[in-house]
């Protein structure tokens, strides 16, 4: 059993009287461990796919299953619970929020979690930020961490709780390319040392090259999937 | 809970709008409580002036009299015996009784006229029921069979009167006749109540029965109590005339308040009216801070719901931030309500700031120149309370409207 599959994914919008279709009918299946990356023009639904893989939104037609389970079969309440124990998310905007330290943007995701003591999350949350460079800036706000640390704090938290699967939308393109090849660089480090499948969308051929698969999006269909072993 | 922590340190943001919401709702709670301060202190004095210087606790009196008793008809007196005498007799809690003879009079300084009320008094039992005596600022009291008056200084400078001159009440008899009372001013007073001060003529209660020619006979008689009293005394009296079968009856001095009885309850729906906008003000505060709070933070909401956190959990989050804003205000609002409750007890506002020379009297509100507030501090507590109620529950339905937000939607609401 494939950790995610996809079968015949259609997913529209309505934009007054017109249906606009977002997806035309994807088929895909992803394995454990799977470092994939998804590119395409804007608009050809890159993002709509990450949505539906991360329990966001269901499709129009279609269905998709998580580990066997059908997520059109799910409450809201189940969803909720689905991403908060098995999808972390890194998005564009880091999505930080404001008034917590990088510390405590990451303790917030694990506290959804775990209910350890006090002397275990701080363990745990100080190694994560270890892990991704951030060690010594665990007070800052993210009103006083560059762009690049802020996303790292943001990979931090969508990884903190250990998910499954990792999904980033774009999440370099507000990186300049050495700091998003950077990012990029402990995104695989994590999923080879995690073993955390991850899924990215990307515009950014610089980072296409780390991809184990490649997923050619265009006009809401699959135009290529390419497999490369392990990657860069 | 994370959520709560969250919401706490929520309050960091937005400072100025979090203040200006605090301070709003702390201003109504200022309000709210310098108010009832205001109203439950002019209820209070009114009471007080009524009952030492007008009514006594009880008056006692035929039904007939208390009927027409603004009349001030010298029909219906009550005859001074000796079952009268024993009706009033080892009364447990009574601690002082009155005879008074009320009655219209012109009052005359030989150039003007003016029409007021007479008031026949015994000066050592008067003092037992009420603390007019206290009040005098010139001269002294006088003695029964002394041809003397005691009037306000009010009516001796509108009269242009003072100390030993001599006035004339122009009277009408028991037999409707004419006659005088020739009477040299002995006292002046200046009580906290108006009527007192501008409209009466104390006069010795023996003089005024010889002019008036009602012998042994007064209108009515006021009884002071031991406090908490009252009830059973008016009861023990009416029994005791029952027994005696006089016609007798005790009137409470609520009886004789009525407008400021009526003032009173008019209060409490005016209060009840302040509290409800104070606290329409607190709710639209708050909404309108949740409301602006969802709308600034709905890539940060879209992102707790990618996380995984549940509405209730996002919910909470809006409800402590604004139950935290309910809690400052409150506690502002409570301060500055003691700071102004502190200074109307301590040294009251000066009503002629307002009025001028008129007087509360004219709105039937027996208080002269200063209103002092009363503490009470339980409506702190029952306003804190409710006030913080009130935030944490109007929170709520913004709070549902935020939660509620479609994930994708309000991640990427850019």
């Amino acid at each position: 059993m494939s950790l995610i599959e996809l079968n015949k994914v259609k997913k529209s919008y309505q934009q007054g009287k017109i249906e606009v279709p977002a997806l035309r009918g994807i088929d895909l299946t992803v394995e454990q461990g799977e470092f994939t990356i998804i590119f395409g023009p804007s608009g050809c639904g890159k993002t709509t796919l990450l949505n539906m893989l991360g329990c966001l939104d269901t499709p129009t037609e279609g269905e998709i299953c998580l580990n066997g389970r059908k997520i059109s079969d799910l409450s809201k309440k189940d969803l909720a619970m689905t991403r908060r124990y098995n999808i972390g998310f890194i998005f564009q905007n880091y999505n930080l929020i404001p008034v917590l330290t990088a510390y405590e943007n990451v303790e917030f995701a694990l506290r959804l979690i775990e209910d350890s003591s006090e002397k275990q999350i701080k363990e745990k949350v100080l190694k994560m930020l270890e892990e991704v460079g951030l060690k010594g800036l665990e007070t800052r706000r993210p009103n006083e961490l560059s762009g690049g640390e802020q996303q790292r704090v943001a990979i931090a938290r969508a990884l903190i709780k250990e998910p499954k699967i990792v999904l980033a939308d774009e999440p370099t393109a507000n990186l300049d390319s050495k700091t998003g090849i950077e990012v990029i660089k402990i995104m695989v480090k994590m999923n080879q040392e995690l073993g955390t499948t991850s899924i990215f969308s990307t515009h950014d051929p610089q980072i296409m090259k780390y991809a184990k698969r490649l997923i050619n999006l265009k006009d809401g269909m699959i135009s290529t999937d390419e497999r490369r072993g392990r990657g860069v | 809970m994370f959520s709560i922590k969250l919401g706490f340190k929520n309050l960091t943001r937005r400072k100025r709008r979090n203040i200006i919401t605090a301070l709003v709702i702390a201003f109504a709670f200022f309000a709210y409580l310098f108010l009832y301060s205001v109203m439950n202190g002019m209820e209070e004095m009114s009471f007080e002036n009524i009952k030492n210087l007008e009514t006594g606790d009880i008056q006692i009196t035929y039904p007939e009299y208390w009927e027409k008793r603004e009349e001030l008809s010298l029909e219906n007196l009550i005859y001074l015996d000796q079952d009268v005498d024993e009706s009033l007799e080892n009364i447990d809690g009574l601690s002082g009784i009155s005879p008074e003879l009320r009655f219209s009079a012109n009052l005359n300084n030989g150039i003007d006229e003016l029409p007021v009320m007479g008031l026949g008094i015994d000066p050592e039992h008067y003092k037992e029921v009420f603390t007019t005596q206290k009040y005098l600022v010139a001269g002294s009291m006088f003695s029964l069979d002394e041809y003397k008056a005691v009037i306000g200084e009010k009516l001796a400078q509108l009269m242009d009167l003072k100390i030993d001159d001599y006035i004339t009440l122009l009277v009408r008899t028991k037999d409707d006749t004419f006659n005088t009372i020739d009477v040299e001013i002995a006292g002046l007073l200046h009580t906290p109540h108006p009527m007192v001060n501008t409209g009466t003529v104390f006069v010795p209660l023996d003089i005024a029965q010889q002019a008036l020619n009602v012998g042994n006979s007064v209108s009515l008689i006021a009884v002071k109590v031991k406090p908490g009293y009252e009830e059973n005394i008016t009861e023990t009296l009416n029994q005791n005339f029952r027994r005696k079968d006089l016609n007798l009856r005790a009137y409470s001095w609520r009886e004789s308040a009525e407008t400021v009885i009526a003032l009173a309850t008019a209060k409490k729906g005016g209060i009840s009216a302040i509290l409800s906008i104070v606290l329409l003000i607190g709710i639209v505060g708050i909404v309108n801070n949740v409301i602006l709070s969802a709308l600034e933070r709905t890539e940060e909401i879209g992102m707790m719901k990618a996380l995984g956190m549940r509405e209730m959990e996002i919910v909470l989050v809006f409800v402590v931030e604004a139950t935290g804003i309910g809690v400052i205000g409150g506690l502002a609002g409570c301060l500055l309500g003691a700071a102004g409750v502190g200074w109307l007890v301590k040294y009251g506002f000066d009503l002629t700031y307002f009025y001028g020379d008129m007087s509360m009297s004219q709105f039937g509100i027996p208080i002269l120149n200063k209103l002092y507030g009363v503490w009470n501090f339980s409506t702190f507590g029952f306003l804190f309370i409710l006030g913080v109620t009130v935030a944490l529950l109007s929170s709520i339905a913004p709070a549902l409207w935020a939660a509620r937000k479609d994930p994708v939607k309000a991640i990427y609401h850019r």
